[in-house]
């Protein structure tokens, strides 16, 4: 990025303050929003860009990032065609496009899903108290900074209600699609809020892409499922290489509740997933796992703070990462075990395969329990690939060369295949799996 | 010429061998079953054959075919016709066995400067090698031994060995872990497998393979080196007794 666009006489937190008077005045800012985008902007305020040493932030340098003056991503063109080919056939007639945070209709196609299937703007469904008390509620007690900007900004949001009892043939595909910028860099504010009625099932995949660099998307999606329902929740991070993505998950499960949220990153300047989640009554189960392949300087994060705070719920994380070159990763995951959060089983596996020498992971799985019969593990592995395995294939006529790819790809491989989306496991092996093997030719 | 030719061998860790002077000739046609109690150094010597990076020779040569095996590396050996069936084959998640396969027995064909077979051609093959060894076809699309037991994954290394159709195959206790039935399928396709042109050598700490398996040889392998060696009516002896009868001698 050119030097000009960081305005060296400004602090980060001026220059968000100017382009927020400048989105207030403009006219993309809505007025129903108003109350969110001031609340969202005063947390800022209050909780400030993350200094080095902030525990949110301890592995994730935001320096650049906050020190980047980005102006607020106008509606743009797109090629319709280009869209069309980051739609997964499986969910061509349930799918939502968004371009640059903004929902594109013409572009969507919904008739898949049926009446059961309700979506609405977030600047038309804020005028429920319900959802605008969701809103502001969730303002109240927000720690990540990237996630109160969110709120600062947001005009484009969706709601989505889902009724109790309503299941879909087909899985929802969210595409977001950012146009970055020939000049300044551009940033996107996307806001999804998502309720599940009871025993209601919905499998989503989010996809993210982008058709040129420069630019920040910062997503926050809040969950809140209700008795015996679950989401699938796959992020599909293909970002062109030059961006940031920041995304916040918020997720709140009910009595015997369920949540599968994946990740698969592949590699930009800086990703970091933030993931809080509250499993709130009897029974809640939670699934986290991402994967990661990153390259050159790329850099992907997660941080996690799962709250068991009911008894009989389980949660379980398992994140891998490969890294070559000078890329980075990290992941600080936390998991908290309430007082009367009996027979909790938890556990949180992170491996990472480290192909070169300037390649780092940053790993502190963490557990605060404060009950006292619970099952809960954690573990890391960081390492090189196994001699032993190397040599097996060896054995069988394969050569260094391909028996080593065959080992990294498998690496990640074994956590891909598990994706119950066949489009999307097929699109993953495309991305992460050619960047290795483009890697070792 | 001997198809394997071992002299003096002494191989092990950096400043530790494990294998103490091994001499093996091997001829194509034959059986050969190495016998001997737990760290005695069988396995050391199965690796060192197949070319571990781990081990250090530090005495003693290798000639197979003609040519010096220890300038060979690992693949090198593989796709000349050396096969280990592993006494602890492992474990590869994310490596498609199927796939695996048709990777392994492509390489063999790359070197003999032929075609490779796309996987629908290939998933016939698989079939017959899979039938001859006793395994299910749902094992084509499991990774690579991932939570297979002790008996499938030694099915699977048969499977290998069936697959890409070694000259010399050393068999390190491809008995244990194996029920009696399987045991008696596995024998059958590696007895189908052995012909003139090639040769065996099984591991084993029982003779009880060697009742479906005839050896021609049997050595008897102690503190790293063979102390005794035979025809089959030695593995008879050897169960009877224990190996105490020839160890004591050799302390
Ligand atoms: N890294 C190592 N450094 C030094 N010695 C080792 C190392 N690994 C194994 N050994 C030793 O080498 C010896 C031989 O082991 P090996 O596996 O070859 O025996 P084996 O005859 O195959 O035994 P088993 O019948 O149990 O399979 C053992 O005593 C073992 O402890
Ligand atoms: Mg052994």
């Amino acid at each position: 990025m050119s030097e000009s666009a960081v305005k060296k006489t400004e602090s980060p937190e001026t220059a968000v303050l100017a382009l927020h008077e400048k989105f207030l005045g403009g006219d993309q800012a809505k007025a129903s929003l108003r109350p969110v985008n001031q609340a969202g902007i005063e947390r800022f305020e209050l909780l400030k860009f993350p200094h080095k040493k902030h525990e949110m932030y301890t592995f994730v340098n935001t320096h650049q990032l906050a020190g980047t003056a980005f102006e607020l991503a106008a509606d743009s063109p797109v090629d319709t065609a280009w869209v069309q080919s980051k739609i997964y056939p499986a969910c061509k007639n349930s799918v939502l496009v968004f371009v640059n945070g903004a929902f594109q209709e013409n572009l969507s196609d919904l008739s898949g899903l049926g009446d059961s299937f309700k979506i609405r703007c977030l600047a038309e469904a804020v005028a429920e108290d319900e959802i605008k008390q969701t809103l502001l509620d969730s303002l109240e007690d927000e720690n990540d900074v990237f996630a109160a900007i969110n709120s600062a900004f947001v005009h484009h949001g969706v709601w989505i209600d889902i009724p109790a009892k309503a299941t879909f043939g087909s899985p929802l595909q969210l595409l977001y699609v950012s146009t970055g910028s020939a000049s300044a860099p551009v940033t996107s504010h996307p806001r999804l809020i998502m309720r599940l009625g009871e025993m209601a099932e919905l499998k989503m995949i989010v996809a993210y892409a982008g058709t040129r660099e420069n630019y920040f998307i910062n997503a926050v999606n809040d969950f809140i499922v209700k008795d015996g329902a679950g989401v699938t929740f796959t992020q599909v991070q293909k970002d062109d290489a030059e961006s940031w993505h920041c995304s916040k998950t918020r997720v709140q499960l009910h009595r015997d509740a369920r949540f599968f949220g994946r990740n698969a990153s592949s590699g930009n300047r800086l990703t970091r997933h933030h993931y809080e989640v509250r499993l709130k009554e009897d029974g809640a189960e939670l699934h986290l796992s991402g994967a990661s392949v990153l390259v050159n300087q790329e850099q992907v994060h997660n941080f996690i703070r799962i709250h068991h705070e009911a008894p009989h719920c389980s949660s379980n994380q398992l994140f891998k990462n490969v890294i070559n070159d000078k890329g980075r990763s990290s992941f600080d995951g936390t998991v908290i075990v309430d007082k009367g959060a009996q027979l909790t089983n938890s556990d949180q596996l992170i491996n990472n395969l480290m192909l070169s020498d300037e390649a780092h992971a940053d790993n502190k799985p963490n557990l605060m329990i404060f009950a006292d019969d619970v099952k809960c593990t954690h573990g890391t592995t960081v390492g090189q690939i196994d001699e032993d395995q190397l040599f097996y294939l060896k054995t069988r006529g394969l050569s260094q060369e391909l028996a080593k790819s065959l080992l990294t790809t498998s690496f990640v491989d074994s956590l891909i295949q598990t994706i119950p989306f066949p489009d999307v496991v097929a699109d993953l092996d495309e991305i992460l799996l050619k960047k290795l093997e483009a890697k070792h030719a | 010429m001997s198809l394997l030719e071992i002299k003096d061998l002494h191989a092990g860790f950096e400043g530790t061998d494990i294998v103490k002077g091994v001499s093996l000739t091997v001829n194509a046609g034959e059986v050969h079953a190495i016998m001997g109690p737990n760290g005695s150094g069988k396995s050391t010597l199965a690796k060192v054959l197949a070319g571990h990076p781990s081990y250090v020779v530090s005495k003693g040569s290798i000639t197979y075919n003609g040519n010096d095996l220890l300038e060979m590396d690992a693949e090198e050996r593989a796709l000349a016709g050396v096969f280990l069936g592993f006494q602890y084959p492992v474990e590869i998640p994310g490596v498609n066995n199927a796939e695996f396969l048709r990777m392994a027995y492509n390489a063999k064909l790359v070197k003999q400067g032929e075609e490779e077979v796309d996987p629908l051609d290939f998933d016939g093959i698989l079939d017959e090698k899979m039938k001859l060894v006793g395994m299910d076809r749902k094992y084509k699309d499991r990774f690579l031994n991932e939570g297979f037991s002790g008996g499938e994954k030694k099915k699977n290394e048969i499977l290998q060995m069936a697959v890409l159709g070694p000259k010399l195959s050393v068999l390190d206790e491809t008995d244990s872990g194996l029920d009696i039935d399987a045991l008696k399928v596995v024998a059958q396709g590696v007895n189908k497998l052995n012909n003139k042109d090639n040769a065996l050598i099984l591991i084993t700490h029982y003779q009880r393979l060697l009742n479906y398996i005839e050896p021609d040889f049997v050595h008897v392998f102690s503190g790293g080196t063979i102390i005794k060696s035979g025809g089959k009516e030695l593995a008879h002896e050897l169960e009877a007794q224990g190996y105490d009868w020839v160890t004591a001698p050799a302390k």
